[in-house]
């Protein structure tokens, strides 16, 4: 057997695999997205061009969808890098000495979204929430959380406060993993707190940064457990991600060929983005 | 002195923010061992009279809800879909680590679908299982669990065989052994941990997914995070906090456990994806 030969046989489960999980469910993507096709007719689509295309963009929830992913995924991403970059460079002197904290910190992360939704649920609930139950004790007053007003924040301080963490662990991480040597040689020539962070550290942690955010705006931009359990597609429409809106386009109203053609459009915009995030994080490394 | 000083500010910073974050987890237990009455009583944190009533009360099986087969589907789909990808990812990681095979096309591309909104793919299998008859079972969730998966598998499997002596699998080869006898017997057993710790983190991924549980089940093979959301759903009467509260606890604890074992390994796996790709 050629070393070629070999290579092939090594690569072929997943290859196989991803062609029956993926691959085939693309094709299916396509050709219904361009088709007029409802539960009745499943099996035997009828071409119908880009009507189904036509359909998504001229809907208003689409688009409201949208601006609500990019919305919520730049905010969140933003929000949770900056605060995990905070703790990260201020807790590491009393992490370093007591790893267990770690294990405290990143918590959240383990537990499912979904059940952190079904928890705020409770937590925020008017009358039995403890949240609530503590702000009129002290102040007198609670804000409606799932009001429309009010459910945007909601939703950012929830997924924010779920994945800081995340952005904490992996900036403690590269922050750790800075050369002892590049602090010491700062250290001598008498560098100060702050312009060390500024000038030595920050720069050395840029691409884990970047990185880091990179991830968190995907994951806030394809939201769907904790708002679905939380708001459902409440508080009129204004919680509506992306992906809610396709799996309610497809569920809920019926309309496969409009939740296939949005699905399509999602496709085509993540991989564009993949693929120039992919460029410009590997001409940063080079 | 001073320094003494900002560490005590730091250990402050520290127990507010572990307070805040995890606030809901801990509102969550104070309710799930609370009596009815004391939860619209007292909704705060403190527990008067702590009962394990809620408990029992979701341990009882009904017609409608039954803890005991979201939990047993959630460990058949969580264990299809964190060993599969090891077994699927591990000879093509040998081919990626050690010939550099399929580093411009088929490693990034596994690498990027962890980008992907999976649920572009989600309604095309609903009607790929409806075919098949793997909706509503638990393997067909299984399956799904393991593209989730695989990406991470994959990076991590690589490192792993990258951090295997080249000399070892050599030597072996200078003798005549077969790939897959390298693989199976000299390569496998060193990457042990690293598998381990591959298989504890898919399972956690794979027990907290919701989505496709949600789309690809409906009564038979409905997995715990789904079941847990039944419980919100009132069935006539309200919703009873108590037990939807003790319903979360117990829906949690598996991850949650496994994730406080194995902390450091987690870390270091759930940044890995990030620090490499």
């Amino acid at each position: 057997m050629t070393t070629r030969q070999e290579n092939r046989i090594l690569a072929a489960p997943v290859v196989l695999f991803l062609l029956a999980m993926l691959g085939f469910p693309t094709i299916i993507d396509i050709i219904y997205s361009l088709s007029e096709v409802s539960f009745e007719n499943l099996r035997s689509p009828s071409f119908n061009g880009g009507q189904n295309f036509v359909t998504v963009f001229n809907d208003a929830e689409f688009w409201s969808a949208s601006w609500f992913s990019l919305k919520f995924g730049v905010t969140t991403a933003f929000a949770e890098c900056a605060l995990g970059l905070i703790l990260a460079v201020y807790l590491a002197p009393i992490i370093r000495n007591n790893n267990w904290m770690i294990a405290v910190l990143i918590m959240p992360m383990i537990i499912a979204p979904v059940m952190m939704g079904l928890m705020y649920r409770l937590v925020l609930h008017e009358f039995v929430g403890s949240l609530p139950h503590y702000l009129y004790t002290w102040f007198n007053w609670s804000p409606a959380f799932l009001s429309r007003e009010n459910v945007f924040l909601t939703v950012f301080t929830i997924e924010t406060l779920q994945w800081t963490p995340f952005a904490f662990l992996l900036f403690y991480m590269a922050y750790q993993a800075i050369p002892s040597d590049m602090r010491e040689a700062a250290a001598v020539d008498g560098t100060r707190p702050w312009r060390m962070f500024w000038y030595i550290e920050l720069p050395q942690m840029a691409p884990t940064i970047a990185v880091g955010f990179f991830i968190r705006f995907i994951d806030g931009f394809r939201v769907f457990d904790n708002i679905f359990v939380l708001t459902g597609s409440g508080a009129g429409g204004s919680t509506t991600s992306l992906s809610i809106y396709i799996y309610l386009s497809f569920f809920r109203s019926g309309d496969i060929g409009k939740a296939l053609a949005a699905s399509v459009v999602l496709f085509c915009v993540a991989f564009v983005i993949l693929f120039f995030a992919g460029r410009f994080l590997r001409r940063k490394r080079a | 002195m001073k320094n003494r000083k900002s560490n005590i500010f730091r250990w402050v910073v520290f127990i507010i923010v572990a307070f805040i974050i995890n606030f809901p987890v801990i509102s969550t237990i104070s309710a799930s061992l609370k009596s009815a009455a004391e939860i619209s009583r007292s909704p705060g944190l403190f527990v008067s009279e702590p009962t394990l009533q809620n408990f029992a009360v979701i341990l009882e099986v009904t017609e409608r809800l039954n803890i005991f087969a979201y939990l047993q589907n959630s460990l058949m789909a969580s264990l299809i879909g964190s060993i599969l990808p090891i077994m699927l990812c591990f000879p093509l990681s040998y081919a990626v680590a050690r010939r550099g095979y399929g580093t411009n096309v088929i490693f990034p591309t596994v690498v990027n679908l962890r980008a992907m909104p999976l649920i572009i793919f989600a309604i095309p299998l609903y009607m790929m299982y409806q075919t098949l008859g793997l909706l509503d079972t638990p393997l067909g969730l299984g399956l799904v669990l393991a593209v989730v998966n695989l990406p991470l598998a994959l990076l991590l499997l690589v490192n792993a065989i990258n951090d295997v002596p080249y000399e070892l699998d050599e030597a072996a080869r200078m003798d005549g052994a077969r790939i897959f006898t390298i693989l199976i017997k000299i390569v496998f057993p060193i990457c042990l941990p690293a598998l381990a710790t591959v298989f504890i983190f898919s399972f956690i991924t794979a027990w907290n997914e919701f989505l496709f549980g949600l789309m690809l089940t409906t009564t038979k093979a409905v997995p715990m995070t789904v079941g847990a959301s039944f419980f919100f759903s009132s069935g006539g009467g309200g919703v009873q906090w108590g037990v939807a509260a003790a319903v979360i606890v117990v829906a949690s604890l598996p991850p949650v456990v496994l994730g406080i074992l194995m902390y450091k390994h987690i870390s270091r796996s759930m940044t890995a994806g990030a620090v490499k790709g």
